[in-house]
């Protein structure tokens, strides 16, 4: 199970990426793997805001729909479209090519974030 | 998963699936598992793709049915017409109730003129057992329950046939399709019969529980791969089969899921019959269609169907097609839906447009 140290992580298992004042969300590695084959991914129109939690996209497995919630209050800047023909992406590479979406951070609150250890402890304990 | 891992019965091969990695899940009160390491999509792949996978479907149920009133007694409580089969043939059938619905959907196995051995859906195991006994009473027959004795395994994909001859000595060429054989594998007595739900050539092996892991660790040192619930399910809902508890119940009569072809009203009075003539003579109430999706979108069980902007319809299986490359589903629509007027899936609060479609919605490669 991977889990880079210079990403924050929420409890719903997505990863943040925050450089500057833009940031990129994309789901874990154990998210993938919990998910198993990912078929589909939905992603959001570009202008959207989201405050933390907001539901703003949805990955499907061959079983599964699920919800992925923002990390941080941000707006869409761009969703991965390579997704939409390839998503399996997700499942062999969630931290690079299978990132879901770039954002604009419109609210720099991140007191909610797990670093890499947190996660790693988070995950032990459930 | 609302059933407590208690409660839940093993297959004789649950320690196989353990040493596999497999992921257990709780399914029609059994522990089984619902993919290996693998994963779903490349065991679907596997078995589209000309591989041969193996199944364990041993929490699936098996009656067998002798003595001199067998065939009287079977014409009377499935649709299909038994007196048609030959030794060593199978059908697919259904039992039903005096209200013409589903008890389950069945396949019934001749193995002589008074002995039959009929496979039925776990989760209605005890329900059919029920029927049958109930309907024997007026028959001289012996209705016996041996599915905790006994383990199915289904071998499917094109290479099956090639990797089950290495552990049997029949002849698996002339098994026909919808045919079986009495034999042995290992020294343990088996019927092997080419019968599937997944569209490719292949085979369901029934074994004593004392022979399943040898069976099944050969057919698996042979190259089988081990496929779980999820691509089963894949396989199946890509060729149209109907799933009992999806596309057939007690809500709906061989009318509505487009099995006329296994009720033959001709043959005799059967149970469930008059009804299934009445509600042919007043229509059906609703009629299974098979969709594509032409927007994107992966259509789900009890997805809306829509026409007209208002509900006609419900999805009663559905998936993401990988050889159809688009979502495919199974629903019922309200009659005249049937055929035409634009028709469209509810997807998270979006109508995603889908057209009608036969089924299969792929090439079926079963061997006929």
């Amino acid at each position: 199970m991977t889990i880079p140290a210079d990403l924050k992580y929420t409890k719903d298992h997505e990863w943040v990426r925050i450089e500057g004042d833009t940031a990129t969300f994309g789901v874990t590695d154990h998210a993938q793997e919990a998910l198993g084959d990912i078929v589909f991914v939905e992603l959001p129109e570009a202008g959207r805001s989201m405050a933390i939690g907001d539901a703003f996209a949805v990955v499907e497995s061959v079983k599964a729909v699920s919800d992925v919630y923002a990390p941080i209050a941000s707006e869409v800047i761009e969703g991965n479209e390579e997704l939409e023909s390839t998503p399996e992406k997700v499942n062999e590479d969630p931290y690079g090519e299978g990132w879901i979406v770039k954002v604009k951070v419109t609210d720099s609150d991140t007191s909610n974030l797990m670093d890499a250890a947190a996660y790693q402890t988070f995950l032990d304990e459930a | 998963m609302n059933e407590s891992n208690a409660t839940l019965a093993k297959t004789p091969l649950f320690d196989e699936h353990i040493r596999l990695g497999g992921k257990m899940v709780p399914f029609a009160g059994f522990e089984m598992p619902v993919q290996y390491p693998l994963g779903a999509l490349k065991e679907y792949q596997a078995v589209r793709d000309g591989e041969a996978g193996i199944f364990d479907i041993s929490h699936m149920g098996q009656v067998r049915v002798t003595g001199r009133d067998a065939l009287a007694f079977l014409q009377q409580v499935t649709t299909n017409d038994v007196s048609k089969l030959v030794d060593g043939q199978v059908q697919y059938s259904a039992l039903l109730n005096d209200r013409g619905t589903f008890i389950d959907d069945i396949t019934t196995y001749r193995i002589d003129e008074n002995s039959y051995y009929l496979c039925i859906n776990a989760a209605n195991r005890h329900k059919d057992l029920a029927h049958l006994l109930k309907h024997a009473a007026n028959f001289d027959v012996s209705v016996s329950d041996e599915s905790d004795e006994t383990v199915l395994l289904a071998l499917q994909g094109k290479k099956s046939q090639q990797l089950l001859q290495g552990i049997t000595e029949s002849d698996l060429e002339s098994i026909g399709y919808y045919r079986f054989t009495v034999t042995t594998i290992h020294g343990a007595k088996t019927i092997i019969s080419r019968t599937g739900y997944t569209g490719e050539d292949g085979f369901e092996i029934y074994l004593p529980n004392s022979a399943a892991s040898a069976v099944w660790r050969s057919l698996e040192n042979a190259g089988a791969i081990p496929i779980g619930l999820a691509a089963r399910d894949m396989l199946r809902t890509e060729m149209g089969y109907a799933l009992y508890g999806h596309e057939i119940s007690d809500d709906v009569t061989p009318v509505e899921a487009k099995l006329m072809w296994i009720t033959k009203l001709e043959k005799n009075d059967f149970l469930g019959r008059s009804a299934v003539q009445a509600r042919r003579a007043l229509g059906a109430q609703k009629r299974l269609v098979g969709l594509k999706l032409t927007g994107r979108g992966i259509p789900r069980e009890q997805y809306k169907i829509l026409a007209d902007g208002k509900e006609v319809g419900e999805v009663t299986s559905g998936m993401h097609s990988p050889l159809a490359g688009c979502g495919v589903a199974i629903g019922y629509v309200e009659p005249e839906y049937a055929e035409v007027g634009e028709l469209s899936i509810e997807i998270r609060g979006k109508a995603v447009p889908a057209e009608r479609t036969k089924t299969p919605f792929v090439r079926s490669n079963v061997r006929k």
